[in-house]
């Protein structure tokens, strides 16, 4: 299905903060994923089985926001794990889709890194390759 | 003139008549007694045309409004009564004034003498005020939450680029002065994220520095296991700005001792400490690793330093560094009674 890496899916419509965001993914040795809102994110989720997580901001132009996103990604894709950014800090964790993490931006890229290794051990089933 | 059934004090005629609160005086079948000036100048009626008139037949017919006919004649049965109603007064032309009716019986327990005192207040200017102020109130917040949020992205992308640039860079001092940026946004991040969330211009100074200090754990501790910060404060609320040289200063004390208090400790411990006593009150930040190199090993002041100092003498406290055997221990200690504040007008 995929080459063996994990892939995270980048939405974000700020390039510097998604270049940044990318930068991180790559570093925790993940494969990264663009996209620049909503729509894109969904044709790219369509598009290829292989994602397991995205990582999304909240305000963004397009059809959907993150929280709207967060929640059809959890209706159509339920295994895909769910992170959400945003500046506005002030957030109703009952607004989000269940299992799914919250952080007030600016993020630190070692909390984000941290929770993204945490949330794909958590559910990911073993895959038989993986080295005892 | 038509005839009254029975004839009204003269007084009670005078006492509507002069009254400053727009007065109508009925009779239980709803004719105009008497109507005070007040009544005709603020609803553009004729005084010498309303004396028997049905209320109803005032003005243009504006006043006869079914509603207020039926709870005008209950009010009179003694079937109801008729308090702050309010209803809105339509006149050809003009603008719908919204009024508010309180209406009393006046019976001295003879059937044929049932009177009506009916008191109208026009609210419309205070009520479209309220809600311009409401609205205004709104606008402010949501526009107070723009800004915040629009911070907070430019703090991220800050943060970004900092990040960016220090995977990029070769050396590793200059990837070690990236890094304290980055540190030193992602405080000022936190120290901003309290300051929106602060409540009349005030700091609750816990709450304030252990999310600074969980902000510096997360981005400078890679082994949380071996490296903590623990927060130690009483209940002390200061104000925003006192707030922020705090938050700098516990920045710039903790950045310093996780870079250079445990080189090979297998672990380690950075406390927080802030207690006040009135006007008095002392900050400590003490780490249990290699205690202050002396002589020779001893490092030269650096940008973390001067900035320490800066804060500390901006908020009148005198700094004492000092050998916590093991570790080091830096005090930031400002006293109401010493000489300095003298020269300051006390601030309450």
């Amino acid at each position: 299905m995929n080459n063996g890496k994990t892939v995270v899916l980048i939405i974000e419509d700020s390039p510097i903060i998604r270049l940044g965001a990318i930068e991180l993914v790559r570093s925790a040795g993940y494969e990264a994923l663009e996209a620049r809102n909503a729509d894109e994110a969904i044709r790219l989720l369509e598009s290829r089985a292989d994602i397991d997580l995205v990582f999304t901001d909240v305000q963004m132009p397009g059809n959907m926001d993150g929280i709207r996103l967060s929640h059809y990604i959890r209706d159509r894709w339920p295994p895909v794990r769910i992170m959400l950014a945003s500046g506005m800090n002030i957030l109703e964790e009952s607004s989000l889709p269940e299992g799914s993490r919250f952080f007030a931006k600016p993020y630190s890229d070692h909390a984000i890194a941290d929770m993204m290794a945490q949330m794909l051990s958590e559910t990911t089933p073993q895959p038989p390759s993986q080295p005892g | 003139m038509p005839k009254p059934a029975i004839a009204e004090a003269a007084s009670t005629l005078a006492v509507v008549a002069l009254s400053n609160e727009p007065l109508l005086f009925l009779s239980a079948d709803l004719k105009i007694i008497a109507a005070s000036t007040s009544f005709c100048r603020a609803f553009d009626i004729d005084p010498l045309t309303i004396a028997g008139k049905h209320l109803g037949a005032l003005g243009g017919g504006e006043w006869a409004m079914p509603r207020l006919a039926s709870l005008l004649n209950a009010t009179a049965s003694g079937s109801a009564l008729v308090e702050a109603y309010e209803i809105d007064l339509k006149r050809p032309n003009q603008k719908t004034r919204l009024l508010v009716v309180n209406a009393q019986i006046l019976a001295d327990g003879q059937i044929d003498n049932i009177r009506l005192l009916l008191a109208i207040t026009d609210v419309t200017e205070a009520r479209a005020e309220a809600r311009h102020k409401d609205d205004l109130v709104r606008e402010k917040a949501i526009l107070l939450q723009e800004v915040q949020h629009r911070v907070a992205n430019s703090l991220q992308i800050i943060a970004s680029v900092l990040m960016q640039s220090a995977r990029r860079v070769q050396s590793d001092e200059a990837r070690g002065h990236l890094h304290n940026a980055h540190h030193r946004v992602m405080s000022i991040a936190a120290v901003q994220k309290q300051l929106a969330a602060s409540e009349g211009g005030t700091v609750a100074l816990r709450a304030y520095l252990q999310q600074l200090c969980d902000s510096l754990g997360a981005s400078m501790i890679a082994d949380k296991d071996r490296l903590c910060i623990t927060v130690a404060v009483d209940d002390s609320v200061v104000e925003a700005d006192v707030s922020v040289s705090l938050g700098l200063i516990v920045t710039e004390l903790v950045i310093n001792a996780l870079k250079h208090a445990f080189p090979d400790q297998p672990s380690g411990t950075i406390t927080i400490d802030y207690h006040s006593d009135g006007s008095d009150w002392t900050l400590s930040v003490r780490d249990d690793g290699i205690g202050l190199p002396t002589g020779r090993d001893a490092p030269k002041a650096g940008l973390g330093t001067g900035i320490v100092e800066a804060l500390a003498k901006n908020l009148l406290a005198e700094i004492e560094v000092s050998d916590a055997a093991p570790g080091t221990s830096v005090t930031i200690r400002h006293r109401a009674d010493t000489g300095r504040d003298a020269d300051l007008a006390p601030a309450a």
